[in-house]
């Protein structure tokens, strides 16, 4: 990992077209501003890792077919092949 | 003249599953975790059921239970910035579809209410969302199971 010193106000460049720049630093608090081509998404990443992490659990095998055998009302499962054996 | 035909996609869960072409669903960049599964589509249990099973066409094991999220949290709001909308293909919020992937947690069924899935009804493209807000979490409880299952047997 390349590790910079920046004081406040000043800005580094990813490539040619994303500037980030510390905005204000109080204690352990750093505030960053971002401008990046509309393209770009800029997400905290403990709220990207926690979606990518519930999406595997969503997909993985252990969590679904128990889900679909499910016989909760609203969960009909219709089509063949759908059990508990499938796990 | 493009015509669009009919697509077979294996599934494990369902064996073959033949769909129209126009149904499926692209996602150009995936989702998260899942960047190479960029087509999919929605299959519908059943005509009242307000499940339905997003299955990717590239990876016959990899389907998501899904369901809208207006059904279970009727002031929930995914907020979707204009050039994403663009994205999408659509020209205002209407175009849009979103769902919401669900899993299960002991004896509760939860919603990702903060990665929303997002489709443009005419192009059918769509993205999943990252939202930023605090107030819609990753495991929304939608259903108890338990007390599904209790009035149930009542």
């Amino acid at each position: 990992m390349l590790v910079l010193s920046r004081h406040r106000d000043e800005t580094i460049m990813l490539g040619d077209d994303i500037e980030v720049t510390v905005v204000d630093i109080r204690g352990d608090k750093v505030r960053l501003g971002i401008r990046a081509p509309e393209a770009v998404t800029v997400h905290r990443k403990e709220i990207w890792e926690a979606i990518r992490q519930e999406n595997e659990r969503a997909a993985s095998s252990e969590t679904i077919p128990q889900f679909a055998g499910e016989q909760s009302p609203q969960l009909r499962i219709a089509p063949a092949g759908v059990s508990k054996r499938k796990a | 003249m493009y015509l669009m035909s009919n697509l077979e996609i294996e599934t494990t869960r369902f064996g073959k599953v033949t769909v129209d072409g126009d149904r499926v669903l692209d996602f150009p960049s995936g989702l998260l975790g899942f960047a190479h599964a960029t087509r999919w589509v929605l299959l519908q249990p059943d005509e009242e059921g307000c499940f339905y099973w997003f299955q990717s066409c590239d990876q016959e094991d990899l389907a998501f239970v899904v369901t809208d999220p207006q059904y279970w949290v009727p002031d929930f709001e995914a907020i979707i910035r204009r050039e994403q909308l663009e994205e999408l293909g659509a020209n205002q919020i209407e175009d849009a579809q979103v769902f919401v992937i669900v899993n299960r947690y002991q004896d509760t069924l939860t919603a990702n209410l903060q990665g929303p899935l997002v489709v443009g009804t005419a192009s059918r493209r769509g993205m999943q969302l990252v939202l930023a807000e605090k107030r819609w979490t990753t495991r929304h409880v939608i259903v108890e199971l338990e007390a599904a299952s209790a009035a149930r047997t009542a």
